[in-house]
């Protein structure tokens, strides 16, 4: 990954956590919140493959967990986790399916939750598996394959080098 | 490589051994955050409204323009009184708690909640008022009808109130005649679970728990915090089942007052 993607990249995180903390924090579904903050290593999976899914997963959940009273580092672990396995699995897949980034992303999302929530109870923290656990995955997973689109086409502006760029009065 | 380094910060940071770093890397990034919050949300507020204005404009024939004008004036009039009521209404159930003997000797600060629930896994909400204010790690909340919880992260201008209703919220309760128990959060919108009574201790239906305040407690005494919803024996159970509910309305809960208490050492 260039330089100039590593910024693009960080410049994203930090606005989508900006988005998730103002905009996102306001939705509420039975009490249970959106959180695109595990989105981006999905998305970034998707497009760039388990290394690039795995670095933006770490970057993400440690910027999330500055900002959310859990313990430090678990978001990093789960979106570092989860970046890798979608880059890593859906390497070996047909994508031209319509819909497939979302579908990736729903059930990615929710996998997420559930592994947050169990790594969360292992390491003490068991109130993390007596919260409306199915309530939190519904929400977080319906939201990120709604919102996976965007974050796709986000996260392939953000790795493109300037190689990448469509000729004038051409096409690639 | 970086699944590795996670477990290693969570690790340390668990073990205490970075806390110090972590909290201040924490409270750095909150500080930041903070006002970037409160300008997106300023910029996002108005835009809303203009949108919701300009739809309506195109649509509408001169005489219908003035009547719907003059509607939203009083509809946005009646709205701003109601709003204003409702504030004065949470201010002065806010300042009918400090009239308890219990917080009548205690500095209380009173602070504004700025935003709800941060994380699908805590109940907490964040004030707007911080260390610069004297709000620091472990002091009190109480709102409207009782007790909130605790302060568990501050910065120089906001702080983190874990709600009574967090599981990982525990309080010393005492009821009745001087009977104790231990009043335990489990998730927010759930009841809160009371342990440890004993099954020959009487408890009913009703029943006011109020923080106990033993030496070494988190509260100070006296300030009520829930009502029992419901008791059940367990045959062959030492301790009964019991439930209650938060006193204070926590859910969309706007003025706060943090209580300057050092416990009771």
């Amino acid at each position: 990954m260039s330089a100039r993607a590593v910024v693009r990249t960080l410049v994203v995180i930090a606005l989508a956590l900006l988005l998730q903390m103002t905009v996102l924090l306001d939705i509420r579904v039975g009490g249970a919140t959106p959180d695109v903050m595990f989105l981006l290593p999905i998305a970034a999976g998707l497009v760039g493959g388990p290394i690039e899914g795995a670095g933006v997963g770490f970057a993400a959940g440690i910027a999330a967990d500055l900002l959310v009273p859990t313990p430090f580092g678990l978001s990093a672990l789960v979106g570092t986790l989860v970046g890798f396995a979608v880059g890593a699995v859906s390497g070996g897949i047909v994508r031209d399916v319509r819909g497939f980034a979302s579908l990736v992303a729903l059930a990615a999302s929710a996998i997420a939750v559930i592994l947050y929530a169990v790594l969360g109870a292992v390491l003490g923290e068991t109130q993390f598996l007596h919260v409306d656990l199915a309530l939190v995955v519904t929400v977080v997973a319906v939201a990120n394959g709604v919102l996976a689109g965007p974050a796709v086409k986000i996260l392939r502006w953000a790795f493109a080098s300037p190689s990448d760029r469509v000729p004038a009065g051409g096409r690639r | 490589m970086l699944v590795l380094l996670s477990i290693t910060i969570i690790t340390l940071d668990a073990t205490g051994r970075v806390q110090v770093l972590t909290s201040g890397v924490k409270s750095l990034a909150s500080d930041v955050y903070t006002p970037l919050r409160s300008g997106v949300n300023g910029v996002l507020d108005p835009i809303g409204r203009f949108f919701a204005g300009a739809v309506d404009y195109g649509s509408l024939q001169r005489e219908n323009q003035k009547l719907q004008a003059q509607i939203v004036t009083l509809e946005h009039q009646q709205a701003a009184t109601a709003a204003a009521a409702r504030q004065y209404s949470a201010l002065e159930r806010l300042l009918a708690i400090n009239k308890l003997p219990a917080l009548a000797s205690l500095t209380a600060v009173v602070a504004e909640v700025t935003a709800q629930s941060v994380s699908n896994f805590a109940a907490t909400v964040t004030i707007d008022k911080g260390r610069n204010e004297g709000v620091d790690l472990g002091d009190p909340v109480v709102g409207p009808g009782g007790l909130v919880g605790q302060v568990i992260f501050a910065t120089h201008s906001t702080a983190t109130v874990r709600l009574i209703t967090d599981g990982q919220s525990k309080i010393g309760v005492a009821f009745g005649h001087q009977e104790e128990a231990i009043l335990a959060g489990a998730g927010a919108n759930r009841p809160l679970q009371v342990q440890d009574v004993p099954s020959t201790t009487p408890v009913s239906v009703g029943e006011l728990l109020v923080t106990s305040g033993l030496q070494g407690a988190a509260f100070p005494p006296g300030i009520p915090v829930a009502k029992i919803t419901s008791v059940h024996n367990v045959v062959g159970a030492a301790d009964k089942q019991a439930t209650a509910r938060p006193l204070a309305e926590l859910n969309g809960i706007s003025y706060v007052e943090v209580l300057q208490w050092s416990g009771s050492s």
